[in-house]
Parts: C-alpha cells; structure tokens; sequence
C-alpha cells in the first residue's frame, strides 16, 4: 500500500487552502456586514490602529529611550517578554477551545466552512481580544523605547513577525491540545499537563531558575540580530526574519492538520454537558432561590463559562504567586480577574436562558426579582474567581497588616459591584442572541467584545490601583472610607439597570432579541 | 368583565418601524379551541406572546380571563400557560427543574405526581433529569407543551405545538387540548399545520399582515375546498 504522498495529494491540499482563504475572506465580508453600528465600528477599528502605531513608535522618542539604564534594562528582559507572549498566547487559544469562531457553529452547519477555513478564521479573530491587544502593544512600545529611534526599522518588523508567528503558533498548540481533548481520556491528558507546566513553572520560579530558562529562550536571537544591525549591516538580521515569516508560514500550514482531526471528533466535554443528568432537588422556599439555582446550573453546566473562570482564577493567582506580589500590589488582581469573568457571559447576562427566554418571561414572577437573582449570581461567580486569585497570591505575601485585609476586602466588594452593575447595564442595553454551549463562544460579537473588555480593564485596573495606594496607608478605616462613592456609584448604576428591566417594552425587546 | 376568556381588540404592536400587529380583534371563549392560521409574519406568534404577558401591546386591549395584560401582567402571567414558537427552553437546565420552577412560582404544592404522569404521556419520562440542550427539536416541542399544560391554566397558548413532532407527540398534544377544553379552559393553537388545527379546534382565525381577515368554523378549512378557501384567504 503506497504511504508516500502523490503531485495530486499536495496539489488537492494547495487547493483546499486557496478555496479555504477565499471562503475566510468571504466569512470576514459576512460579519463585517451584521455588525450592527458600522460607523461606531469603524472608528474604533481606526482608533485602535492610530493607538497601535503610536504604541509602536512614539516611546523610541521618549526622554531615556535607546540609551539609558531604564532602556537597557527594557531591553534585557525583552527576551522574556517575547516568550511571555506566546505563553499567554497559548493559554488563550487553549481555554478558548481552540480559538474564537469566525461563524457561530450554529450558523457554520448551513455552510460548508472546512476546518482548514475555521483555523484561518480563528486566527483571524485572534487579535480581536483586548489582553492579546495589550500585550502586543506591551511588547512594540517596550522594543520602541528599548533601541530609540535607531533600532526601530529593525526591531519592529522582527517584533511584529513574532507577534503574528506565536500567535499561529499558538493555534497549532491549541489546535493539537483540542484534538486530544476530544480523544479518549482526553480531557483528564490535558487536565494532568496543565498541572504538571503550572507546578514545573512555580517550582522553577520558587528556586530561583526561572530567570535561567526565560535567558535561555530563542527569542533572545530576535533581539540580538536587531541590535547588531545598529553596527552596520549585518546577515543575521534579514536571516532572522526570513526565518521568522518561514515560522508563520510553517505555523498557519501545519495548524490545518490539528485543526482537521480535531473537527473529526466529537467535543466530548460539551457533550458530556449537553446530555448530562442531575437527580431533581428538594424545592426551594423562596422564589429567588429558586431563580438562583436555574442561573446558577445555567453558569456551571456551560464548558466555556466553566473553563474560563478556572483560567481566570487560577492563571493570575499563579503569576502572582510565582512573582511574590505585595499585599499592595496583589489589590490590582480582583479587578482583572472580575473583569474576565464578566466577559464571559456578564456582559450578555440575558443570554444564560437562550431560547427558554420567552417561556421564562412567561412565568409569574416580578422582573425585580429576576434582576436580582441574575445580578446575585453574576457577583458570586466573580467573586469566587477573585477570591481564589487572592488566596493563591497571598501564599507567599505573608501575614497582611489590619489595613491590607480591610483594603483587600474591600477591593473585592467594591470591583465585584462595579462589574455587575456596568455588565447589567450592558446586557439590558445591548443584547445579542448567543449558543453558549460551545467552548469557543462569547457572549458578544467580536468587536463588541474589544468594547467591553477596553473599557472593564481600565476601569477595574484603575479602582484596583486606588486600593493598592489605600493598602500602604496604616490606618485600616481609610479602605472603609475609600468605598463609600464607589459603592454608591455602583449602586446607581444597577439601580439604572432595574429600572430599564422593569421597563417592559425593554425586557421585551432583551428577551426576543436573546431568544431569537 | 368580558364574557370571553380572550378578548383582544384593535392590537397593535410595533417594533421600531416595524408593525408586527396592526389591529387584531380576536376572541375565544372559555372551553373553547381557536386556531390561529396565517402566512409566516401574520402577526400569530407576536399576538400570542402579548396574550402570555412577553411583549406589551403598543395600543390597543389584550385581556385574559378579565385581566388587562398591560396593567395586571403578573395576574395574566398565572393565569396562563405558554408553549413559545422558538425553543422555549433553558439550555442547560433539566426538564424536572424547569417544572420545579414553574411549579415554585406558581405555588403549587404537590405538583409532581401530575407532572410526572405528564411527562410519561409525552414519553420524556426517561429524560426528566437530562439538561435539555441535547434534546431534540421534537423533545423541546414535547416538553414545551408539558410546560405550558401542566399547571392546568385557565387560558393554554400553544404556538407552533405540533412543528417537528412525532405521531405519538401530536396524539399527546390532542389529548391536553381535549382536557384543557374538557376542563373549561379557552385554548389558542398557532400554527401552520391546517389540517392538524382543524382536528383541534373548532374555530379558526385567519391572520393577515397584521391583522385579521377572517374567522370561521374549523371544519370549513378541511379537505381540497378547505385548502382552496384557506389559500384564497392568505393572498
């Protein structure tokens, strides 16, 4: 039996791939047209260009850049953050299920989008996520301001064909990761993995050699060859980038592959979930109570909901404990961690009931007391995300004085309210009919996505960094104090949600829109 | 108070530009089975879910059993029971827990002896505790109806029942039609399936952009002449 491949094998495969760009092109052209305002869109997309190119050369003309301390010490932990990024690029096509859709799979089973065209999509939709975004910007600003204008035409491109090769790289991983997820025993293989690299990843960094293996990193040649350029002309640097366009092209190729028998075999975890029994329960006392556990069965039962949030929790309590934050410090977390957890279903909130809205709204209950086991339920699961980030960070942060608790504590109450009420905001103003069954869906559509995540970043982060300052002051009732306008901010903008819920021609048009 | 269980008058409800309904007058009388037949965006499925207490009218008067929609809502809401057109199913909860609630919000104390033989007469007995997104669109139809009927409400809004369902489903949905009339309560089926809504009702409405354009006895719909004169109704 002939094993080698023939001319008509590799020409049938060149032509999958010509017929797998033409139809992404084409999925591209479709979502850009059901975006809803185009103008708004299209403004945001060319803010975040301008942002990006400013990001990516205005720090080589910063006071310092290209020469100073500051600049060399930039440039030598560079390496490092050329590595980190494939890291956090791997995790988030990982959790992701193998990348975001470019069509939702119950829109794709009309069409026939091949798998070949659902990886191009999906690395197409990579940048559309606002911590890929940061990072990107992270890394060209730090090269800018690391080499000063001098260096810039030659570390730009090499650092702008790394962003793009890890990210295909990082759909190959994701890709192969999926595809063993879906064999058998898979999910307890890649449960066991993870653990093993986030024990490995802790362990070298609690003895000291994490430093040893992040030197240690290629990435470092991407640097140097852009460095030695600043003598004069030197092979190395084209040879780099040809090596790493070679890299993009290899990645984006061999990615089909995994992105193919993955396809051919089932989602087990979604399926599991999908056709997964839970004995009945003793009724509840109260009709809250009762809502509680239906949206609550709705989060957990959900494989993107439930995987993001263990990502969320665990990934930055990690980092945090690996990196020996200060109580101070560790302030900033619960933001971020509330706001991921936001984005994965808060921002839609309507959406935990899919169809079964209309049959939902057809109960008797007060639209007050679906709000409040909505908003309940979305402010203990961010707020269990949260607390499990501190209680990792906190394993090396010792004992925290009277006014580090009380500001920890109150850093949590005050992100979780800010993130609820803004989320049911958001979800009463702009609903979208979503599946969330699938590991790769969200709960808006990409661009939205960007929106959302931008702004819940910023504010959270900037909330956090306040209670990181009131965390340094020794008197713990400072903390108190500090909440006071941020609760009382938080509380007016639920309030404004309720009332737009209660509002029955609105909830009508959530509810239709969510159940359509 | 009005001497039908539904009576709707001069509806109107607009989404935006768009007028779903525009002047429906519509009323069905208690221990009585209407049909609501009519093309695809006659306004059927809008009406319904104004009569369920889901979408409020823009003008006009829905009530249900003596009760305004817009005004007593919640009253409306427990006086009803709703089989939705689309899904009408929370995606990761079980069938069991989509009863329990119904049956917590509407203060039914011993409710599980009759939804399980509900349930058994829908063959989902098996699947009482499966979460329903891996249920097929005949089993969300099924359990749909069960839904809607097992809290024997006064007035039973039943859109689409029989769409994708099997022989047995549909003997099934028949025979909770049959009770709930049996029983004094007004049912309203919507659906494009003629000759099942003559065998279910005995009256039928026929929806035209909005608005009505005619109401007769079911059996007038039935066989060849039927279908002309309903056909002749929807151009």
């Amino acid at each position: 039996m002939p094993t080698a491949h023939s001319w008509t094998d590799v020409a049938a495969a060149r032509g999958e791939l010509v017929r797998a760009v033409a139809d992404t092109r084409e999925l591209i052209r479709f979502r850009a047209r059901t975006v809803r305002r185009r103008g708004a869109a299209g403004r945001s997309l060319a803010v975040l260009l301008a942002l990006s190119v400013a990001v990516a050369v205005v720090p080589a003309w910063a006071p310092g850049a290209g020469g100073g301390d500051e600049a060399f010490g930039v440039l030598l932990v560079l390496p490092s953050m050329l590595a980190g990024f494939l890291v956090l690029a791997v995790v988030s096509a990982v959790a992701s299920g193998g990348g975001r859709e470019l069509l939702a799979r119950d829109h794709a089973v009309a069409f026939p989008v091949s798998p070949t065209t659902d990886h191009l999509g999906a690395l197409v939709m990579a940048p559309l996520n606002i911590a890929w975004i940061l990072q990107a910007w992270t890394l060209l600003g730090a090269g800018a301001y690391a080499l000063g204008p001098g260096g810039l035409p030659y570390l730009l491109p090499a650092t702008l064909l790394w962003i793009v090769a890890a990210t295909a790289l990082a759909q190959v991983v994701a890709w192969t990761t999926e595809a063993v997820r879906r064999g058998p025993r898979g999910a307890w293989i890649v449960r066991g993995l993870a653990t093993a690299l986030l024990v490995t990843a802790v362990s070298l960094q609690l003895s000291g050699r994490l430093t040893d293996v992040f030197d240690a990193m290629p990435t470092r040649h991407l640097l140097v060859s852009s460095v030695s350029m600043l003598d004069g002309f030197t092979w190395t640097w084209p040879v780099t980038i040809v090596l790493e366009v070679l890299l993009v092209v290899a990645s984006v190729v061999v990615g089909i592959w995994p992105a193919h028998v993955a396809s051919k075999r089932v989602p087990r975890d979604e399926l599991r979930i999908e056709s997964g029994s839970h004995p009945s329960r003793p009724d509840t006392r109260a009709d809250v109570a009762m809502l509680v556990r239906i949206d609550r069965a709705s989060i957990w039962r959900s494989v993107p909901m439930r995987r993001g949030l263990i990502v969320l929790a665990v990934g930055p309590g990690a980092i945090a404990l690996a990196g020996g934050l200060t109580w101070s410090q560790i302030a900033v977390l619960p933001g971020l961690v509330a706001s991921g957890g936001a984005l994965l279903f808060g921002v839609n909130a309507w959406c935990l009931d899919g169809r079964g809205a209309l049959w939902r709204e057809s109960l008797p209950v007060p639209p007050s007391a679906v709000f409040a086991a909505r908003s309940w339920v979305l402010a203990e699961w961010l707020l269990l995300g949260a607390v499990v980030t501190v209680v990792l960070a906190s394993l090396r942060a010792g004992t925290p004085t009277g006014a580090e608790t009380t500001a920890i504590s109150c850093t949590l109450v005050v992100v979780v309210a800010q993130v609820v009420a803004v989320a049911m905001g958001w979800s009463g103003r702009r609903p979208f009919s979503v599946d969330m069954r699938s590991a790769r869906a969200t709960p808006a559509p990409p661009l939205v996505m960007v929106g959302y995540s931008t702004r819940l970043a910023v504010s959270t982060t900037l909330t956090g960094l306040v209670f990181s300052g009131l965390a340094l002051v020794p008197e713990w009732w400072v903390s108190l104090v500090g909440t006071v306008p941020f609760l009382a901010w938080s509380t007016y903008r639920l309030l404004r949600a309720h009332r737009r819920w209660t509002d029955a021609p609105e909830r009508a048009r959530a509810v239709m829109t969510v159940a359509a | 108070m009005s001497q039908f269980a539904v009576d709707v008058r001069d509806l109107h409800v607009r989404f935006g530009e768009v007028e779903a309904v525009s002047g429906v007058d519509l009323r069905a009388g208690a221990g009585q089975a209407t049909a609501l037949l009519g093309r695809n965006g006659a306004g059927k499925s809008t009406t319904m879910r104004v009569l369920a207490g889901v979408v409020p009218p823009s003008a006009g008067q829905a009530m249900v059993l003596g009760h305004d929609v817009r005004t007593e809502t919640l009253t409306v809401k427990r006086a009803i029971g709703y089989c939705p057109d689309v899904g009408g199913l929370i995606p990761r909860a079980t069938p069991w827990e989509h009863l329990q609630l119904s049956a917590r919000l509407r203060r039914m104390p011993d409710w599980e002896t009759g939804a399980r033989d509900l349930l058994e007469r829908f063959e989902l007995g098996d699947v009482a505790h499966r979460v329903t997104g891996g249920f097929s669109h005949g089993m969300g139809r099924r359990l749909s109806v069960v839904l809607a009927a097992f809290h024997r409400p006064g007035v039973l809004l039943l859109d689409e029942p029989f769409d994708g369902v099997d022989p047995i489903g549909v003997e099934a949905t028949f025979e909770v039609i049959a009770d709930a009339r049996a029983r004094g309560a007004c049912v309203l089926v919507s659906t494009h399936l003629r000759d099942l809504a003559v065998q279910a009702c005995e009256t039928a409405v026929v929806l035209r952009g909005g608005a009505r354009v005619a109401e007769l006895v079911a059996g007038e719909l039935s066989g060849e002449a039927g279908a002309d004169a309903y056909r002749a109704l929807l151009d």
